[in-house]
């Protein structure tokens, strides 16, 4: 079965909003309820304070996801490290995608970007289990500047989910800037679906390209995970950052 | 990953009970019943913390008041200091391991000791740190007085106290507000000052052994007998009291059974070596009497002597980051200890409230720098150095004397991932020496010492006798 992740800082009042709950229905949910701390404080010192508070909204939470199909649970997390945690619990519940949170009404059309090096098979497989048989259209979007295989890509992609009666579109966009063509691009959609990346000096610089693209488009954001490499990733990240 | 000990019972004087969530204990995550703390420090930041922590007072303030009471032989009192520090850290790491807590010592000593034992340390524990940021921040003080002079401002020794008062605030306040990620400025100040020591060290060794320069006039190794290398060692191990404060952010370490004992026992070393190193270089540049002449400061004079103009700025600019750092991290370690005790109902848990608009302890960081700046106002950098030991001596020796109480009857819960080699000698000899070295300090010291201490009692007898912390071994 396929499960997303919903990580909200809870404590700061972030909830899921009407259209990104209808568009995990399908799927299994954990929502996981963060709250990041600064140094400062001992993790341990805000439960005391905090735990009952926000158990209490994350319950609320789970059964409003519960009531609209899938299955649902949530765990609750103290920490320094908001993107450490994601990936953790990410990993624990072998979580498909994990999302960010933002505004959108009903969802009509979702933006599916297969932009850079992301694992193409996966997103596309994730986008049909989550979209299913529903009234939801799907557009692929891909930057390159190499048009013919770039084509080939979409074409190859929109197929298997045109397989699954799915309503499809794509969209290249040759030698433009990749980030800014998809905001341009996701104006008119409702959610936006990107696959997890490895990191990058860029990202390190600007921050993750999700977020980024969450910020700018306002709109919900689902990053798919690689497994496969979170998995080895995570184990290695367990022996401590060394020096 | 250890056990747990049996759950603390009983209230305290206005009803509250110790905070008695059983947890489990996992490489990534502290998991209670309904939540999880996520531990997020590896191994470099629990460096940063011992080292960042201990290397401000070793280095920048003590060579020329070391130098004075001992002469060259001060580099063996800094020795002494770090075979106490390391007797103790083998110990405290084994403890760290089987209750990756926040906390520290007082964690260890009033689960194995009990109550009373608990609170004495666990109070005092507050007001040796208070005492050592007050030192440090003096010490802060003297540097950024000087650096106004190398910069050609010079304003004399008068605004030690007012720079000091100022910047003791303003930490306090920033730690209330701050919400940045200053650990990660924390790794790179360490990381620089690291640098800065090790060229000015590496240069000024093969000087002072008579590779390059010319080679200074020879002077007797202990002009004034071996007492006073021992008191020495007493004043200066100040300069050693980091490696616990790692401790107490145990329960935020990621893979606590590798990584705190690693933390623990490389930070002594790193700071040890360095320091020796220092004082010998210090020593062959002066003699020691002209050293003591130049106070708290003398190593930017040993600087200047070895590399310039240059090497005068790159010390003063190194012991303002130290100072800085050590000063920084002891406000922080404070508010921790302060919460471990709280949140035992060994004090009133309103000192542990946070806010929710910076997310920070700012009762408990009110109550480490209120303190703070009235120690620091007094200016006596010795008695402050001192009386911080004396309290910190309390608690290693106590550390050591809970690792054998644990191991002569262990408990089924008592399960370290690191285990002391050369049990029961290291951890006797560290308790023996954590005391031993208390008797070489000033009467003052150890009258202010041991008058904390028996308040600290006097509240626990008022305020929670009926606090159990020990639970049925």
């Amino acid at each position: 079965m396929t499960r997303v992740l919903v990580p909200l800082a809870v404590l700061k009042g972030q909830s899921v909003s009407p259209g990104l709950e209808t568009l995990l229905e399908p799927v299994d949910v954990t929502v996981l309820g963060y709250h990041e701390l600064p140094e400062q404080t001992p993790p341990d010192q805000a439960r005391i304070q905090y735990e009952v508070r926000a158990t209490k909204a994350l319950e609320d939470l789970v059964e409003r996801f519960k009531a609209s199909g899938g299955e649902a649970d949530h765990r609750l997390v103290f920490t320094h490290d908001r993107e450490q945690t994601i990936d953790r619990i990410a990993t624990e519940t072998r979580a498909d995608a994990y999302t960010i949170p933002g505004a959108s009404g009903q969802i009509e059309r979702v933006l599916v970007t297969l932009t850079g090096d992301v694992a193409v098979d996966r997103i596309c497989s994730f986008v049909g289990d989550l979209v299913g048989p529903r009234e939801i259209g799907v557009t692929l979007f891909l930057a390159t500047d190499d048009e013919a295989s770039g084509r080939e890509l979409l074409e190859a992609a929109a197929e298997t989910l045109s397989a699954r009666e799915i309503d499809v579109r794509t969209e290249l966009a040759v030698d433009r800037p990749p980030f800014e063509a998809l905001l341009e691009t996701g104006v008119d959609h409702d959610a936006i679906v990107v696959g997890k990346r490895a990191p990058s000096l860029r990202s390190l610089l600007f921050g993750e390209e999700a977020e980024r693209i969450a910020v700018e488009s306002v709109a919900p954001v689902l990053v798919v995970r690689n497994i496969d490499v979170d998995e080895t990733a995570t184990a290695g990240g367990t022996e401590g950052e060394g020096l | 990953m250890g056990g747990e000990p049996p759950p603390a019972e009983g209230t305290n004087v206005e009803g509250e009970s110790p905070d008695a969530e059983p947890t489990v204990e996992t490489d990534d995550a502290t998991i209670t019943d309904d939540a999880e703390l996520e531990r997020t420090l590896g191994l470099s930041g629990g460096l940063a913390i011992g080292i960042g922590t201990m290397i401000g007072a070793g280095i920048f303030v003590f060579p020329g008041l070391a130098a004075g009471q001992a002469g060259p032989a001060a580099a063996g009192s800094f020795a002494i200091g770090a075979v106490v520090a390391l007797l103790v850290a083998l110990p405290t790491s084994e403890l760290a391991t089987a209750m990756p807590k926040s906390g520290g010592g007082y964690y260890f000593i009033s689960r194995a000791l009990g109550t009373l034992a608990g609170a004495v340390v666990g109070l005092s524990l507050w007001f040796g740190l208070v005492f050592a940021t007050a030192f440090y921040l003096v010490g802060f003080g003297y540097y950024a007085v000087d650096t106004l002079a190398e910069l050609g401002i010079a304003v004399g020794d008068g605004l030690v106290i007012p720079i000091a008062l100022l910047f003791g605030a303003g930490f306090t306040v920033l730690n209330v507000t701050g919400t940045e990620n200053a650990a990660k400025l924390q790794n790179g100040i360490v990381a620089l000052l690291l640098s800065i020591l090790v060229a000015f060290l590496g240069y000024g060794g093969l000087d002072a052994v008579g590779l390059v320069g010319e080679s200074a006039a020879p002077e007797q190794f202990a002009p004034f007998g071996t007492l006073p290398i021992l008191t020495t060692a007493a004043l200066v191990f100040t300069s050693y009291l980091g490696f616990a404060q790692v401790a107490t952010v145990a329960g935020e370490m990621k893979d606590p059974g590798r990584n705190l004992p690693l933390a623990m026992v490389g930070s002594v070393l790193a700071v040890g070596i360095l320091y020796v190193v220092t004082i010998f270089v210090a020593t062959s540049a002066f003699g020691s009497e002209t050293l003591a002449g130049f106070g708290e400061t003398a190593m930017v004079e040993v600087g200047r002597h070895y590399l310039g103009a240059a090497g005068a700025f790159a010390i003063v600019f190194g012991g303002l980051l130290a100072t800085m750092s050590s000063a920084n991290a002891s406000i922080l370690s404070t508010s921790r200890a302060i919460y471990a005790v709280s949140r035992d109902a060994l004090l009133p848990k309103r000192a542990s409230r946070i806010n929710l608009r910076y997310g920070t302890p700012h009762v408990a960081l009110g109550l480490a720098g209120g303190p703070i700046l009235v120690l620091t106002a007094t200016g006596r950098v010795e008695l402050l150095a001192e009386v911080a030991s004396f309290l910190h001596l309390i608690m290693y020796g106590l550390i050591c004397v809970a690792l054998i109480a644990l191991r002569r009857n262990e408990p089924e819960w008592y399960d370290p991932d690191f285990r002391v080699p050369g049990y029961p000698v290291v951890p006797a000899l560290g308790a023996i020496a954590s005391f031993a070295m208390i008797g070489f300090m000033q009467p003052t010291s150890q009258l202010v010492g041991v008058g904390i201490m028996l308040t600290t009692a006097g509240w626990y007898v008022y305020y929670a006798r009926d606090v159990n912390l020990r639970g049925e071994l």
